[in-house]
């Protein structure tokens, strides 16, 4: 399915201060040949809207896309659930624009973000030291346990550890938070009873000691 | 190497949910079909696949003595008299847990596919030794459940491990079915166990006071044309595999008593 092309395209957008990439998008692609392409997105934050009308353009040039890379989850998570092949851009700290990008920048150089694409069954066990970006569910006797935060693209029905080294700042965000079992840090929490909202990403997280649950803001999957 | 023999295994994590019951009467409804059949009983520990299809007392040879080389395949196969369509292959004593390892199961299971459509593999319980040697030698599953949280979560564990191993498809089969407990929400519903499971569902079978009597006399339920819903819904999941396109039983349309079929006599009246 994917030939490894040897004179493969890339497209990369502008800084997101500095221009608009819808802009800088159509003036590159008057410029490449059909076939394949990689679209770097740099710090843009896209949407699957915005990747489905950049699919569109795409195919009016014969073009269809290798890779998608970018800086920041959200978009390689848009880009993920179009079925993309999505990378994160592990950023050396000089070249960072802001004291934002600066701090994921150093936290992803040590301990990159782990990926998972597919649901998590029963007894098994999902272990990284950075953070952890899961596409699929955690069902029911899995487990998954992180450095950093946990991500979950899909629902939570096991259990999810974050900051399993003792980081209290870590958190848990998941589309539906039904877990048995989360743990932030050392703190344990036994999962709510009820179900939650269909539809409403939640996230778990530290506050004074104590493991609460709230509807998750819309950048948590940033990591910021 | 490449054959159009299905090879199936079915399995099911937890214990005693209905895998040997499934595999004796999918055996006897395929051969009616006219598909040859063989049944592999891969439960080397506490075989019963024999005794269910009635087959115990005829049993010389077993799975031991092919491996061994004292005998020949055709030898130790058991053909059903009534289903001539289908023969057993049997287990080895307890103690071929041993030394058996995959390699041997593979070797059983493609010397049968020289002579058979479906190879229906009988695989214990657990995710031991037992179960990864019936694995290696298996290219589908259907994994058998119950509406039940625990056997649930033991069929999600095998399924990951089927997936690791490359099975595919893997299907799923929901056994013992009670539709007035499923009503009344005391049982977990279809929807509850697809739902974690993700897996396609090839049918599900009534809770039936008749599988039982059936296993006692040696006779599965299929092989006497009963009417009963078990019977009814074994014959279905054997047909779909043979790719024809039959509803799903609907549970709330189903009642083993007579008092469920007066009732539903009765709403149909009144509304
Ligand atoms: N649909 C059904 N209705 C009523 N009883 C059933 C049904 N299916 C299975 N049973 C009963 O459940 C018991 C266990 O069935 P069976 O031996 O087929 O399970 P198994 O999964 O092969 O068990 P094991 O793991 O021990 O090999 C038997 O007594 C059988 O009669
Ligand atoms: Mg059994």
């Amino acid at each position: 399915m994917q030939r490894k092309d040897s004179c493969l395209q890339t497209i990369i957008l502008p800084v997101s201060r500095h221009s608009d990439w819808r802009e800088s998008l159509k003036r590159q692609i008057n410029e490449c040949e059909p076939g394949l392409l990689e679209l770097d997105c740099r710090d843009w934050s896209l949407s699957y809207k915005d990747f489905m009308n950049i699919l569109t353009l795409l195919e009016k040039f014969h073009l269809k896309i290798n890779l998608i890379r970018a800086d920041i989850p959200e978009t390689i998570v848009s880009a993920s659930s179009l079925g993309l092949q999505a990378s994160l851009n592990i950023k050396q700290p000089q070249c960072s624009t802001s004291s934002i990008t600066e701090d994921i920048a150093k936290k992803k150089e040590s301990e990159p973000l782990t990926f998972h694409q597919g649901t998590l069954r029963s007894g098994e066990h999902l272990e990284a030291d950075g953070d952890i970006l899961l596409f699929g569910d955690v069902n029911p006797g899995a487990k998954v346990s992180a450095g950093g935060d946990v991500l979950i693209w899909g629902r939570l029905l096991g259990i999810a550890h974050a900051g399993k080294r003792g980081d209290i700042n870590s958190k848990i965000v998941a589309l539906q938070l039904r877990p048995l079992q989360l743990r932030i840090a050392n703190k344990v929490a036994r999962g709510p009873q009820e179900k939650p909202e269909e539809g409403l990403a939640e996230e778990a997280l530290l506050e004074s000691g104590q493991i609460i649950i709230k509807p998750a803001r819309i950048n948590s999957l940033r990591t910021a | 190497m490449e054959t159009k023999t299905r090879i199936i295994l079915i399995c099911s994590g937890k214990g005693g949910v209905g895998k040997t019951t499934l595999t004796a009467n999918l055996g006897i409804s395929l051969a009616r079909q006219g598909v040859r059949t063989a049944v592999l009983d891969a439960d080397f520990g506490l075989r019963n696949l024999d005794l269910l299809l009635g087959l115990e007392n005829r049993i010389v040879y077993t799975a031991q003595e092919v491996l061994e080389e004292s005998c020949r395949l055709d030898q130790a196969l058991v053909k059903h008299k009534q289903e001539p369509n289908l023969s057993l292959l049997p287990a080895g004593n307890p103690r071929m847990l041993d030394w058996l390892k995959p390699d041997d199961m593979q070797r059983i299971v493609s010397m049968l596919t020289d002579k058979f459509d479906y190879v229906l593999i009988d695989c214990p319980a657990g995710v031991e030794d037992g179960f990864k040697n019936a694995v290696s030698a298996s290219k589908e599953a259907i994994v058998v459940t119950n509406p039940e949280v625990s056997a649930v979560r033991d069929a999600d564990r095998v399924i990951g491990l089927l997936n690791t191993h490359g099975i595919k498809p893997i299907q799923l089969v929901l056994n013992r079915v009670r539709p007035r407990m499923m009503a009344s929400q005391e049982m977990l519903s279809i929807e509850d166990v697809t739902d974690i499971l993700a897996l396609p569902l090839l049918g599900i079978v009534l809770e039936d006071e008749q599988v039982i009597v059936s296993t006692n006399r040696g006779e599965p339920l299929t092989l006497t044309g009963s009417k009963s819903p078990a019977a009814r819904c074994y014959s279905n999941i054997a047909k779909r595999m043979q790719g024809e396109e039959i509803p799903l039983i609907d549970p709330s349309k189903e009642g083993s008593g007579i008092r469920d079929k007066f009732r539903r006599l009765m709403q149909t009246k009144i509304f």
